[in-house]
């Protein structure tokens, strides 16, 4: 397996498990940038951390931005949810945003085997609306930046 | 404070982002509410009734996941 295969597996079983996580049944984009993050010793992880965006941070700033939506429209997140129960064998789907970040991904490469890790972030980053790029907001991080920085390391 | 006194978001993404953050704490608070019901003996035509869907929406949504989680369900309402 070509290093950037390896790595988008690692990128798909970890967002799915994100998923998961989260009680979503699809794979949507802030599952992708989660699992980057988590993905230590890697340049987009190290991206990512030098924004201040280690994997608890993106964390924080998506529930960060759940709650921040919830709010605009007098709805608090704050009660006690009581946790449900998780069908252990079910595997969420690709959802439309996590499809979206990779086809992004996959176009922001001249051919397919230029593809390497820092193109699964371009394609998250290029989102310009949506919960990664609000979340983003919220923690104060300049996506645009973030952005310029991973297509940095895809022409180093 | 009353609904009625929240003024709309005036951004539409807010206002868009609002909705999607509904619908997951509305997906997340219908798992866990069927999950409390079905564990304090409702049956399955009470939940659906309840929420107003059909029987047969709420079963294929929740069966296979509260049997596997082990919650004792019935078969018929009282």
């Amino acid at each position: 397996m070509r290093p950037f295969d390896a790595y988008l597996h690692a990128i798909l079983t970890e967002g799915e498990a994100e998923a998961r996580r989260d009680r979503s049944a699809t794979i949507e984009a802030q599952h992708l940038l989660l699992a980057v993050a988590a993905q230590e010793d890697t340049a987009p992880q190290r991206v990512l951390a030098e924004a201040g965006l280690r994997h608890q941070a993106v964390r924080v700033a998506l529930d960060r931005e759940f709650e921040h939506s919830l709010s605009a429209v007098g709805v608090s997140a704050a009660f006690g949810l009581p946790r449900s129960s998780v069908l252990p064998g079910r595997r969420p789907a690709m959802g439309a945003t996590g499809r979206l970040a990779l086809e992004r991904s996959f176009a922001s490469a001249a051919r397919k085997k230029d593809l390497r890790p820092a193109h699964v972030l371009v394609g998250i980053l290029h989102a310009e609306v949506g919960t990664v790029p609000r979340a983003l907001a919220l923690a104060g991080v300049d996506r645009a930046a973030l952005l310029a920085r991973a297509l940095e390391l895809i022409s180093e | 404070m009353p609904v009625s006194e929240i003024p709309p978001p005036q951004e539409p993404g807010d206002a868009l982002a609002a909705v999607v953050a509904l619908r997951r704490l509305a997906d997340q608070l219908e798992d866990a509410a069927v999950e409390e019901a079905m564990r304090a003996g409702w049956s399955w035509p009470q939940v659906a009734e309840a929420l107003g869907v059909t029987r047969q929406a709420v079963h294929r949504k929740h069966a296979k996941r509260l049997i596997a989680a082990g919650v004792k369900l019935r078969r018929r309402s009282p």
